[in-house]
């Protein structure tokens, strides 16, 4: 923490312009960011593949990610306790690639078995309340 | 809500309040034959300009009230603040500091905690973050006990790269239960060429937890290839866990097991509304026999009006439960205020697990905006699987958006 409040005492000294709060155009749907920024954030097209990596793209800050994104839309997958599936949440959006839609009772015994390591992300360490009513 | 702004006196006639309610009730049945009907409230809301123009306060929640039995334990009723936090932002220098329930993404870390995080910019391309605060997690959470922290130093050219090293310690009762270490990278070494991965490095087990890399290719503007690697050590990786799903045993998961995971990713855009893709991804264990899991998918897009696609995947692992066919089609269409959507799945499995061939499940939805602010929904779903004979889902929502103030706020 001291080297965290040092940094904030000198950051005007970095000079560099803080990042929008807000997008300045509303961007609807799925957004092709490489249409209009050509530098980090041109990596950050929602194309199919970016559900799988976006883990990757916040690892180097959130800040880009709340231009756009309410923290709630983290929240709504990335919780402590949380009981509604965000397939539920999203229903209406079907063409989102969200976890455990339909029958996940069964299909997560498999999907288990092949990558734990992809349940553990969310339920490892919180948000697995749901799973101890099995996993005891 | 409106007493809890009252509560806030600080709050300055220039304040501008944004957020959503959302209203939920599910009704669905356990596999123990319960019949739930719980009532979801989720409340989120930002105050921005509180005061001044780079203070805002930042809430997210939810409660739950069973209507008819009960969900979980023995209380029919629940509630989760889910992040609560003041936030200065500075104008200059991207520097942040939270102070709050707050949930932090820097390098390794990925917390939520009731602490304190900060970041800012230095001279040099350089930036520098850090937090502390008591872990919000399942089963602890007593500050002063239990603590986690740690940081981030990062340098970038935001043309090229940016690359990171990170560090976060977690102590439970005093004792250590968690120490990583990680460096991160976004590489954009020449035009249409990402890569972008991270490394995590475990020191309680003086090993490498976790290495996974994307490379992302886009030779022309309407292709898009996208390589996936990532290597998992599962003794370095599943440490610290609330879980017993991830212990270590024979019925679960072995100690000594490693999985490098090889994927690539291909979609082409036909035209402006339709696009085609294939994906493989092969998973190489140094104990398990490997699986792989490969397909395509067909979709149409028209921007305001609708959406349909149609996946087909294989997997194919190393016993019977782990081999299947797996189908999706859905479509949703937009009329004016109204939207209704149908999705379909299916997997086809090629030994019956508990007696059955096949889950599949038919979801029909539907939604309205009864005004800018308001949006009304409802879906049913019905499914067939090896753990429900009939699995019959119906869920309601009410959505609605408020944005009050003198909305000059930042």
């Amino acid at each position: 923490m001291l080297l965290s409040a040092l940094s904030v005492i000198i950051y005007a000294c970095a000079g560099t312009q803080s990042i929008a709060v807000k997008h300045p155009v509303e961007v609807t749907g799925l957004p092709v960011c490489s249409e209009c920024h050509t530098d980090y954030r041109a990596a950050m097209n929602h194309t199919d593949d970016f559900y799988t990596r976006h883990k990757l793209h916040a690892a180097q800050g959130k800040g880009k990610c709340l231009v756009c994104h309410k923290e709630s839309f983290c929240s709504d997958c990335h919780a402590n306790i949380e009981e509604l599936k965000p397939s539920d949440k999203y229903k209406d959006s079907p063409q989102l690639l969200l976890p455990h839609r339909g029958d996940y009772v069964n299909q997560h015994k498999i999907d288990g078995r092949i990558n734990p390591a992809k349940c553990f992300t969310c339920h490892g360490r919180s948000n697995n309340e749901r799973c101890k009513v099995c996993h005891r | 809500m409106i007493s809890f702004l009252t509560a806030f006196p600080l709050i300055s006639s220039a304040a501008n309040v944004t957020g959503k309610s959302r209203t939920y009730v599910q009704s669905r049945e356990t596999a123990g034959g319960s019949n739930l009907l719980p009532l979801y409230e989720y409340l989120n809301f930002s105050v921005q300009n509180l005061g001044s123009e780079t203070i805002s306060l930042h809430f997210g929640g939810w409660g739950r009230y069973d209507l008819m039995d009960k969900s979980f334990g023995d209380d029919n009723y629940r509630s989760e603040v889910q992040y609560l936090y003041l936030s200065f932002r500075g104008e200059t220098g991207n520097t942040i500091v939270n102070l709050g329930r707050i949930m932090v993404f820097e390098g390794v870390a990925a917390e939520r905690a009731d602490g304190i995080y900060a970041r800012t910019d230095l001279p040099g391309n350089f930036g520098v973050s850090a937090y502390y605060g008591a872990p919000v997690e399942t089963g602890i959470g007593r500050l002063g006990s239990n603590s986690v922290y740690g940081g981030r130093l990062s340098h970038q050219s935001a043309d090229i790269y940016q690359i990171g090293v990170s560090y976060l310690k977690e102590e439970r009762d005093n004792s250590e239960l968690r120490e990583e270490e990680g460096i991160d990278l976004w590489l954009h070494p020449i035009n249409k060429v990402d890569i972008v991965g991270k490394s995590v490095y475990n020191s309680d087990t003086s090993g490498w937890r976790e290495h996974t890399y994307n490379l992302i290719l886009s030779p022309i503007e309407k292709l898009r290839l996208t390589t996936e690697a990532s290597w998992i050590n599962y003794e370095d990786y599943f440490t610290g866990a609330t879980l017993s799903a991830f212990s270590f045993q024979p019925s679960a998961l072995n100690r000594r097991e490693r999985v490098f995971i090889l994927g690539e990713d291909a979609a082409l855009s036909l035209s402006d509304t339709v696009k085609v893709s294939v994906d493989y991804k092969e998973y190489n264990y140094v104990i398990a026999s490997g699986a792989r899991y490969y397909g395509g998918a067909l979709k149409y897009a028209v921007a305001e009006a609708g959406e349909a696609g149609l996946t087909i995947h294989r997997m194919d692992g190393d016993t019977d439960r782990h081999k299947y066919m797996e189908y999706r089609i859905y479509g949703l269409k937009k009329i004016n205020k109204m939207d209704i959507a149908l999705d379909l799945m299916a997997v086809s499995y090629d030994s019956p697990i508990s007696g059955e061939d096949n889950a599949y499940s038919a979801s029909m939805i539907a939604g309205y905006n009864l005004t800018e602010k308001l949006r009304m929904g409802a879906d049913i779903m019905y499914g067939k699987n090896p753990d429900f004979d009939e699995d019959v889902r119906v869920f309601f929502k009410a959505i609605y958006s408020f944005d009050f103030g003198s909305g000059e706020g930042v």
